[in-house]
């Protein structure tokens, strides 16, 4: 029941055809979050398109876009959302939060404040998606722009590694959109953190089938999947 | 939505509705329910025929009375129909309706509070269908939002409070509100209607409409006790100077109406003067002498006077005099030589008697005393022989008395009585004595004077005019603001008998009145209309300075109460009967006295609005004078009061949020109302009389006063609605929802509202943002709207039968359901008409994406129920043995089917219908084209995704059904394969299990999804046969297994229709049909296929490793004619060469080149010769098989051999038929095989018999070893154990690969 929303059958857009043989993929929710203009909407085309437009625009509140990838063999579907860092989308962008199985939060490298703002866009996605402080959630921290300069760095790596070990031991990653390095690194790391603890969570369940308090992970927004209830009725 | 409820009645008329029974019936009868639902909450279904329906609902009904066999089952909700009061066909309203009453269906209907019910005339049911059938004409493509099911109760209509029924109280609030003004263009073209009969008139009867009411005592000026101030004066002196004038009364008019005595008992009583104190008075007047009067006359011209000199003309002038005193005269000017002459002369004579004399008016010809040579000087002038005789009379006249004699021309004589007391100017005919010829007209201007100090009399009037008026109003009982200047008659006489008798001018009259009027209006409001048309008549005096400074000073001080009234009365404007006609003159004759005031210089010294006065008056530096300032700030003061009063007499009922935002939209919807009885009766005419707009400054007013009351309040309530709690099923939460969203439309009008008025100034002011304090609301009901959604889907998926909702459609009540909800929230966010684009955009995206949430839960839910579903039913039907149990489709898959795919059909549209477009044309136009092409790009992903995701679903499902059909189709399958016989009927079974399953599909699915789900099986079906026939291949099958499997292949290929065009899995049919075709084969077939096989392989050679062999050949008749030329190139066999077949090709190729090296040192030969065969084997056995000689020692053997091979016609004719060159190696112990080439028959050429073969082309042959020995043919054979021919066949070919 705890990833009935997260698997479905994806097969390639345009066959019109029933493909019987499409690989069962993982369907994964991700959000990206960080300060406005740290470079998640270049990320998220770096990935997805594997395109970098140095003159992008502001992103007007979400925007969506699909990958299929591979990890460790196994097939999963992501789709991004990425989000407007502007304070003034805020309430538009935070109902985007809720059913996300993976956060991506983002700072950029030359710029100390966005680092900073890590701890606050964590605590706006625990409290808008509805997880529960405190509960394993697969975030991934990632510093984007490392092409800058050595000069021009401003967080070092070892100090984000010391933010993540105390904020719950986030994979960090340290990326650039411009020249594509850890990029798809980055995701990738995403999916398989969320992998270990899907495994992790899975794992009880498999042992203890009687604890019916398990079968939700608690990250889960279990506020829309009311699904549970009733079919447990059923 | 207003409802009506139609219910069929038989013969129990009374209809009651047994709240247990009708809950158990809920169960049973949600189904019929839905029926009904679906007909209003569909969104539109251009499929929809009403007849079939209607055929439809019939059949329900009817069934459903079967069932229930009694009376009382017309009282079950299966056959209430609800209508919209709109939809009965009008002839239905003539049929005996009932009335029922709303408690006796709450608790399965779910109605407005509006709701009519009704329910039909006592005759059975056809009338029933009758009405479905005009309802139904009515409502094809309409969209009705469904009220009666209950799956919307189970979330207490979360969708729909949010969504139609939202809608529908803003639209009726929005009635209450009433419209928007028009705009500016088309005001001014209507204005003129309804003006200018706001002229007095009709305003005599008394009106509540209080300007002012009693609680503005206080604010007032202290009321002045005039009685107390008349007291000041000497009222004796002015009331026996009156009792005087009524005695001596001048002119026509009252006095001859009221009689003396009426006009002195008016005085006695207006003065309050006792008996005995008027009879003295009366004494002591009476012997006084009759007032020094004056008749002021103005000879103003005359016209058609007789000529008296001899040319036609005469030489007129005027002489006045009284019959009393006739030798006292006044002679005007003499005009010369003309009959109409011009005279503007004033003349004002002393009067004695005014009651009895007679002013005589006598108009002569003058002739001045002539000579006689003068008047013969005029001879040439004469004109006509009646002006000669005149001319000589004249003369003779004057020859003879030698004196002058002016002739008389007429005579007019007024008596002074008949002069109007307040003076007139008239034409006066002239008369002679026994002439009765007309001798012309006099214009005089005529009126009464006395001489009296001005300002004394000017004072004297005033006083008179208060007692009497205060007197006027206490006799004659006249209302507050009805009093317009209309006199009793004897106070009418008295007063003008003291303006003409004190000679005051109508300018002083009229500033009298409007001083004296102020005055009294203080203590009891005149008509306002009184002063509008004072103020009119002093406007010009006024402006052309014909005042003294000290009447300017007194105008000024009255205008100042006036003022106060008149703004008074604008600022509780609230307090008018709307529509009140007379209310409105009032207010005209206000505005028409204020722009007549405003036009006027205000002397600096005057402070007009004295803070005594004007408390509410924000504070001045100086003395304020703007009149126009005044109103606005009275206008607004009277807005903010009557804010300040909803606001003390509305109170929220408890501090819940819910009331709060109740008090909020209440508080806003009475401004709202205020506003428009502002614009609708008020605007116009301030704007028209004093250009000022008056809708626009309440609304800013207000405008800031609601933002400062709303604001923080809804910001706060938004944030604080964040968390809901899943477990808690309270809805209070959500019915705030709906309240706060009421808010947000009423703002949101409120907003529209000031667009129209305000056309510049928009963008200070808050409530066009109005939106933005809900942002946070909005996100909240999204989140709280899918989990709503998701649980309302459950529902819906729960009570669902799987039956279709009527004969023309093919999907069940939860789709309907569950379009409901999707619908209802369109419906919602149509509503909200957010104005800020990028929040449309992302908010769209969140719909967007919740829906296709939705949909993906409900394709999921709808896979389980499906399948539930047909367990049940299935176990219901007891199919006692395992062997027969096999899964049959049921209706109820494809109905789940057809659901999901309806369901991912109308995401689409759907999503368009949220307003795509628009706001991507919006996006585009405020931002670039690249963001707007981006947010397009999301969007459009997302509905892709969507659609998509339910799409696999539904295939998900058609591999279910299908695979749930693989066990019965494999059985068959093998029963039929078993058979050696052919002729049984297994594959019959088979088909006709297909076929009735198909058929249920057909029948049930729609279009699209039959094909896909026929693709779906095909493909199972050839799998499923693919995996038959490799299992069975291990467990040696008879060849017969595999051809009749192979038939059944091809009857299904027919079966299923598949054309070429088809696009079925080819390549595993492809696979089949080859594995079938070879395991159905002989053995010998099998083995020939093989060379056959081999020469296809050799023809695709690129390159051969084991040289080549030149042939000829040639066919005459049926003998074979071959000759064997020579090899090249062949692989000289040594003792360990095994290893060479073990390398790859390209390892081969470079071995080959090293052996080669090797050669050139150490030659290794071989002797080849060459072995002729034809295959296949069989048909072939009788031939001789010639061989080449041995050549020894050579990799080039040089052969050159012919040999001829007779056949028979037969053989000849052996299709496929290959010969075959075996290259081998003869050795002193054994021969070995080294290579081997193929020729079909086909490649021979026909030659006739003169045809040498050496004039033939050569052939040249790759040489090839067989190495493969995996190919489908040789498994086949390997398979076969016990068979001799196969077995022999596979180990000669093992030797030959293993001949090293």
């Amino acid at each position: 029941m705890a990833a009935n929303n997260s698997v479905q059958t994806t097969t390639p857009r345009g066959s019109s055809l029933p493909n019987r043989n499409s690989q069962r993929s993982t369907l994964l929710k991700v959000v990206i979050l960080g300060d406005g203009g740290v470079g998640k909407s270049c990320l998220m085309n770096r990935f997805v398109s594997n395109h970098f437009d140095e003159h992008s625009f502001h992103t007007i509140g979400v925007e969506f876009l699909n990958k299929d990838i591979e990890i460790n063999g196994e097939a999963y579907t992501l789709q991004i959302w990425d989000t407007a860092g502007q304070e003034r989308f805020k309430t538009l962008r935070t109902p985007f939060y809720r059913g996300s199985d993976i956060c991506l939060l983002t700072y950029a490298v030359d710029d100390r404040a966005s680092f900073r703002n890590l701890a606050l866009w964590r605590s706006e996605f625990l409290y808008y998606a509805d997880v529960e402080e405190g509960s394993t959630f697969p975030f991934i921290v990632v510093g984007n722009k490392v092409d800058v300069p050595e000069s021009e760095k401003q967080v070092p790596t070892e100090e984000a590694r010391a933010w993540c070990a105390e904020n719950g031991d986030p994979p960090l990653v340290e990326t650039s959109a411009k020249d594509a390095t850890n990029v798809e690194a980055a995701f990738g790391a995403a999916v398989a953190a969320w992998a270990r603890l899907e495994a992790k969570l899975d794992r009880p369940l498999i042992e203890d089938t009687v604890d019916l308090s398990k079968q939700q992970s608690p990250h889960r927004s279990s506020c829309c999947m009311p699904g549970t209830e009733s079919n447990k009725v059923i | 939505m207003l409802a009506m409820v139609v219910k069929p009645v038989t013969d129990n008329s009374e209809i009651k509705v047994n709240k247990e029974s009708s809950k158990k019936k809920k169960n049973q009868d949600k189904n019929t329910l839905s029926v009904i639902n679906r007909d209003y909450s569909i969104m539109t279904d251009t499929t929809v025929r009403s007849d079939l329906q209607d055929r439809n609902l019939r059949n329900k009904i009817l069934n459903r009375s079967r069932n229930s066999g009694g009376s009382s089952s017309s009282n079950s909700w299966s056959s209430y129909l609800v209508i919209h009061p709109e939809e009965v066909p009008a002839i239905w309203y003539n049929e005996n309706w009932e009335k029922i009453e709303r408690n006796h269906i709450t608790d399965s209907v779910q109605l407005n509070s509006a709701s009519i019910t009704y329910c039909g005339p006592k005759r059975g049911f056809n009338w029933y269908f009758k009405i479905k059938h005009g309802i139904l004409k009515n409502i094809k493509n309409k969209v009705y939002p469904a009220i009666v099911t209950g799956i919307q109760e189970t979330d207490g209509g979360f969708f729909e409070n949010l969504g139609t029924l939202l809608a529908e109280k803003a639209r009726e609030q929005q009635q209450i509100e009433g419209p928007l003004p028009d705009n500016k263009d088309q005001a001014e073209g209507k204005q003129d209607d309804a003006d200018d009969d706001d002229e007095e008139g009709s305003i005599e009867e008394p009106t509540e409409a209080l300007l002012e009411s009693d609680s503005d005592r206080d604010e007032n000026e202290h009321a002045h006790n005039l009685v107390v101030e008349s007291v000041g004066w000497n009222i004796e002196e002015l009331y026996a100077a009156l009792v005087y004038l009524a005695q001596h009364p001048v002119g026509h008019d009252v006095s001859n109406e009221c009689g003396q005595e009426v006009l002195l008992n008016h005085l006695q009583q207006a003065f309050k003067i006792d008996n005995e104190t008027h009879e003295q008075v009366l004494e002591e007047t009476r012997n006084i002498e009759a007032p020094q009067m004056h008749l002021n006359v103005e000879v103003i011209e005359a016209k058609e006077l007789v000529s008296k000199d001899a040319n036609g003309k005469s030489d007129p002038f005027c002489a006045l005099y009284l019959e009393s005193a006739p030798t006292r005269r006044y002679n005007t000017a003499v005009k010369p030589g003309t009959l109409c002459p011009i005279w503007e002369e004033h003349f004002e004579l002393p009067l004695e008697d005014t009651e009895n004399d007679v002013l005589c008016l006598e108009v002569w010809d003058f002739d001045a005393a002539e000579t006689v040579r003068e008047k013969m000087s005029k001879v040439k002038d004469v004109k006509g022989g009646r002006g000669l005789m005149k001319l000589v009379r004249e003369i003779a006249v004057t020859a003879t008395t030698g004196s002058h004699d002016n002739e008389f021309i007429g005579r007019s004589r007024i008596p002074l009585k008949d002069i109007p007391v307040t003076g007139h100017t008239m034409w006066y005919p002239l008369e002679k004595k026994n002439k009765s010829k007309r001798r012309g007209v006099v214009r005089l201007r005529l009126a009464f004077s006395a001489e009296h100090n001005a300002q004394v009399a000017a004072q004297e009037h005033r006083h008179l005019l208060r007692i009497l008026l205060l007197y006027e109003l206490e006799t004659s009982k006249v209302e507050k603001y009805c009093w317009c200047g209309r006199w009793s008659g004897p106070a009418e006489a008295i007063i003008l008998q003291h303006s003409a008798q004190r000679g005051l001018l109508a300018r002083n009259v009229t500033l009298a009145q409007w001083v004296e009027y102020s005055r009294v209006h203080q203590e009891h409001p005149l008509n306002f209309t009184v002063f509008n048309k004072l103020a009119v008549e002093l406007l010009r005096p006024l402006e052309n300075g014909l005042f003294s400074n000290d009447e300017i000073k007194i105008f000024w001080d009255a205008t100042k109460k006036l003022l106060h009234s008149c703004l008074n009365s604008i600022r509780k404007i609230r307090r008018l009967a709307v529509g009140d006609k007379n209310a409105m003159v009032q207010l005209a004759a206000i505005l028409g006295t204020l722009s007549t005031i405003i036009t006027l210089n205000v002397p600096e010294d005057i402070d007009l609005f004295p803070e005594k006065m004007y408390g509410w008056l924000p504070e001045a530096d100086g003395p304020r004078t703007d009149i126009l300032q005044a109103i606005e700030q009275t206008v607004i003061q009277g807005g903010v009061e009557w804010f300040d009063h909803i606001l003390k007499n509305n109170t929220p009922e408890s501090d819940s949020d819910e009331d709060v935002l109740k008090y909020h939209i209440k508080m806003i919807q009475l401004i709202r109302a205020d506003l428009q009885r502002a614009i609708e009766f008020h605007d116009k005419l301030f704007i028209k009389k004093i250009n000022f707009p008056y809708a626009r400054t309440l609304y800013i007013m207000y405008e800031k006063r609601i933002c400062d009351i709303c604001m923080i309040i809804i910001e706060d309530i938004c944030a604080r609605l964040k968390r809901i709690e899943v477990e808690n099923n309270d809805d209070t939460e959500l019915a705030l929802g709906t309240t706060l969203f009421e808010l947000y439309l009423t703002l949101q009008r409120y907003a529209i509202l000031g667009q129209v008025l305000c056309a510049e100034g928009l963008e200070d002011m808050k409530i066009q943002s109005y939106y933005d304090w809900f942002r946070g609301g909005v996100a909240h009901w999204l989140d709280i709207a899918i989990y709503k959604a998701l649980k309302r889907i459950d529902r819906a998926v729960e009570f669902d039968t799987l039956q279709p909702i009527d004969s023309t459609v093919q999907y069940s009540s939860s789709a309907v359901d569950t379009l409901t909800i999707f619908y209802q929230i369109k419906v919602f966010w149509t509503q909200l008409a957010w104005p800020d684009v990028e929040g449309s955009y992302t908010f769209i995206a969140k719909i967007i994406d919740d829906i296709c949430k939705c949909s993906v839960a409900y394709a999921d839910k709808m896979a389980t129920k499906a399948e539930t579903t047909t367990e049940l039913e299935q176990i219901a039907e007891h199919q006692s043995s395992v062997y027969e149990r096999k899964f049959e489709v049921s209706t109820a898959w494809c109905y789940a089917i057809n659901n999901i795919d309806y369901i991912r059909t109308s995401i689409a549209p759907l999503a368009n219908d949220l307003g795509l477009q628009s706001i991507i044309d919006a996006l585009s136009e405020n931002k670039t084209q690249q963001e707007a092409d981006r947010c397009r790009a999301t969007l459009q992903l997302i509905i892709d995704n969507a659609t998509e995701t339910v799409r696999n679903k539904i295939i998900e499902l058609l591999e279910v059904v299908a695979s749930k059909m693989t066990p019965a189709i494999n059985r068959y399958l093998m029963e039929g394969a078993e058979l050696i016989d052919t002729t049984s009927n297994a594959m019959d079974r088979l088909l006709h299990y297909l076929d009735s399953n198909l058929t249920t599909l057909h029948d049930n699915l729609n279009e699209d999804n039959f094909e896909r789900v026929l693709l779906v099986i095909w493909e199972i079906l050839s799998e499923t046969l693919y995996e038959l026939v490799n299992d069975n291949l291990e467990k040696r099958r008879p060849p017969s297994f595999y051809s009749n499997l192979h038939r059944t292949l091809h009857t299904l290929i027919r079966f299923f229709n598949l054309g070429a065009d088809e696009t079925a899995n080819v390549q595993v049919l492809e696979k089949i049909e080859h594995l079938l075709k070879l395991h159905g084969l002989e053995t010998a077939e099998l083995i020939h296929r093989y060379s056959v096989e081999r020469l296809q392989e050799q023809k695709n050679l690129d390159e051969s490793m084991y040289g080549q062999l030149t042939v000829r050949a040639q066919f005459v008749d049926n003998s074979l004619n071959i000759q064997v030329l020579n090899a090249r190139n062949l692989r000289p066999m040594d003792t360990n060469g095994d290893f060479i077949g073990k390398l790859s090709t390209l390892e081969r190729k470079l071995h080959s080149k090293s052996k080669e090296r090797l050669r050139e040192g150490k030659t290794r030969k071989c002797d080849p010769y060459v072995k002729i065969k034809i295959l296949p084997d069989e048909k072939f056995a009788q031939v001789k098989i010639p061989k080449t000689h041995v050549q020894k020692e050579t990799l080039f053997p040089l052969f050159d051999e012919k040999f001829n091979i007779p056949l028979t016609a037969e053989q000849r004719g052996t299709e496929d038929a290959i010969v075959v060159f075996e290259v081998k190696d003869k050795d002193f112990l054994r021969t070995r095989f080294m290579a081997e080439a193929f020729l079909s028959f086909a490649e021979i050429p026909e030659t006739t018999a003169d045809h040498e073969i050496e004039t033939l082309q050569q052939i040249h042959l790759k040489l090839s070893r067989p190495i493969n020995k995996d190919s489908d043919v040789i498994r086949a054979l390997e398979h076969r154990k016990g068979d001799n021919q196969a077995m022999d066949f596979v180990s000669k070919l093992n030797n030959k690969i293993n001949s090293r």
